[in-house]
């Protein structure tokens, strides 16, 4: 009699994060381990996030792969790095209800099909392959039934692409760039939780940018190769600034804190600039945000506002709080107004209750905006941000039971 | 029987200078003491210069000073230094003819009118002080006839402004930073002369700017209290880059010059970029123009222009020869041709020959010319009006 054929389907959901103490330049390419430790903020996935479901079954002839419903191959190294690792540590897996039975031993022999889907456009820059890989590696484990802990996943998810290891967890991470020559001890441990600090309020500028950037993996590796001043930030400055973020962190020391971020992420473009050929990922926008946010931080008594860029133009804009965020807004809506064709409901995303808060309810409202005070004889660049994400430091992995939300078909496999 | 007045003039000409090894951050911030060496090459005067006449009368009741026709005040700390310093090393002057009679102890009570001249607007970022302080110091130590050298009179220039002591010479200039307190081992001597590496086409392309900058004075200062890159720069980069600066003008080798140039100028940026608060004096024009001659650079296989950049947009290049200089004119010209309205006499100015070498005579030759092989499918390097104009010099 022929054995029915089963599927076992396993959905994930985690977020995405942004670093604010910079990981740029690696000391091994193919384990992915970094010239530094990195701290990061995990975006809320509420806005922010990737979905992924992994699938396993006999009738699968081999491993398949969809992204945002197109079929991408996991020929490549980074992939085969995550199921080679994650197959190592399956186990027994029964399920009784669904007359499943899989030895430890079978799992080499079984082929997985993966479906993921991220809620945001991957050519907004916003870090994808993070939360990605860490989906991916996650929804394995917990398919495979692994026995590791997230730090012990985050060793994986940082062999398919270094930054995803900080998604295994939420709130303030930090990647420990370790000494082993075989990675093991370079893994993500979680700092404080998404709760220890939720007063900061996150808006993210999307920067209407024509360019094609540079991949970080080139990027950082022609850094490594050419810039004089990388190796003196990773071996002496980093290192102190990393513990100093610790301590903000902890202690909820806002100005440190804006300080060392807004420093790091200046730094870390610096050395993309010191590169040969120079990496230019910030452009006239960003810098004139980084303007507005710098003038109105001195104009007030301690920072209110700390700014981070990464391999692209979007600011990653970290309010004190909620006034501060509310004030924010306004002053970037003043400065970065959209064109007059758009749709505020679309310029201004995620979490809508900010522009609530600073009184915005229609573009009439955007275009009464006062200038801010501090900011002499300003300008309005209307069309240089393509849109604003209002969010917030945010939780980590999560499994979703509810089935509706699987990406593929639970009886074929395929995506729905 | 009143003395019949008398004035003593003199009117020298200086020219500006472009460091290829930056100069970002002092030591002492009253001597303008560096903290690292540089290295500049000096422009054609015929382009870009100042012109100062200083002269000096009994009937002068105070020092005064004229700046392109305005009247400003010589009060300031910079001039005050150069007065100061000239005035100590002033000496004997007797002009027959004139009847004019100066002794030594007689300088001190005697006033001196200046009036200076740049024939670049000052705006357009082109280190007009660096000139400018030259030259008065220049024009004051022939006024006063002072027995200094170029080397001494350059430790005093660089009191009124630290690059002015690079135009001081001409050709490739360096500008050694000193060990002394005092300063006085911190001056300028000639690497070799402009006739050295005469081959080499400098392309200046003045870059359209709202932006007020960040003086570099204060920039620097800023970089010096809040850059963790700086001392690393100055102690472990720099020194090692101006001794193969020096070795690549000595033996005119292109490949090396251009490789130094262009990671100086990158890493003085990037040392801009590290400070608190950021400076940003390069724009996105800038690093199209970066972009334009890098990919140029690698699609030859040997540089074919280096390229640098002071505090502001304003884009150097140096051109290998004249052949190369000729091909960039036309790549630059496809990438930023001027507005509709504009007129290409203004447009490319200095010297107008590499424009005709490379067959452009007015504006309907530029909007003919093809894209450069190198940039094609290259969606971000459009056709953009984003210059203000190009200097052609050496």
């Amino acid at each position: 009699m022929e054995e029915k054929t089963w599927v076992r389907m396993v959905t994930a959901q985690t977020p995405t994060n942004i670093a604010v103490i910079k990981y740029w330049g690696k000391r091994d390419e193919t384990l992915i381990l970094p010239v530094n430790d990195s701290i990061s903020v995990t975006l809320d996935p509420a806005h922010l996030c990737t979905t992924t479901t992994v699938a396993v079954s006999p009738s699968f002839d081999q491993d398949r792969m969809w992204l945002n419903g197109k079929e991408f191959s996991l020929s490549g190294g980074r992939y085969q790095n995550c199921l080679r690792e994650i197959r190592a540590r399956a186990c027994d897996v029964q399920d009784e209800e669904k007359g499943i039975k899989i030895a430890k031993k079978d799992w080499e022999k079984l082929n997985v099909h993966v479906a993921s889907y991220n809620n945001f456009p991957t050519a907004a820059g916003l870090a994808s392959s993070a939360a990605g890989f860490a989906c991916l590696v996650f929804a394995l484990a917990k398919l495979m039934n692994a026995k590791e802990d997230n730090s012990e996943l985050s060793a994986i998810a940082r062999q398919g692409s270094g930054s995803a290891c900080r998604s295994l967890f939420g709130g303030f991470v930090k990647w420990n760039m370790g000494k082993a020559e075989d990675g093991s001890d370079s893994l993500a441990v979680q700092l404080v939780d998404e709760k220890h600090w939720d007063e900061l309020v996150i808006i993210i500028a999307v920067v209407s940018s024509r360019q094609k950037e540079t991949s970080s993996t080139t990027g950082m590796r022609d850094s490594v190769e050419t810039s004089l001043l990388l190796e003196h930030r990773a071996k002496e400055v980093v290192p102190k600034r990393t513990k100093q973020m610790e301590e903000a962190i902890k202690n909820r020391d806002f100005g440190s804190f804006a300080q060392l971020a807004c420093a790091d992420s200046n730094q870390f473009h610096a050395v993309c600039l010191d590169t040969c050929p120079p990496i230019f990922y910030m452009n006239d926008t960003s810098h004139r945000i980084i303007s507005c946010v710098e003038k109105w931080n001195r104009s007030e008594e301690s920072p209110q506002v700390a700014y981070t860029f990464d391999a692209g133009p979007n600011a990653v804009l970290i309010a004190h709080n909620r006034k501060a965020a509310t004030q924010l807004l306004q002053k970037l809506l003043f400065c970065f107004p959209p064109n007059s064709d758009a749709d505020l409901d679309s310029y201004v995303i995620g979490d809508k209750s900010i522009l609530k808060d600073a009184g915005i309810e229609d573009m009439k409202d955007v275009e009464a905006l006062s200038p801010p005070p501090e900011i002499k004889n300003a300008e309005r660049s209307k069309g240089e941000v393509s849109y604003f994400i209002c969010t917030k430091p945010g939780r980590g992995p999560v499994l979703l039971a509810d089935e509706s939300q699987a990406l593929l078909h639970p009886e074929t496999g395929l995506p729905k």
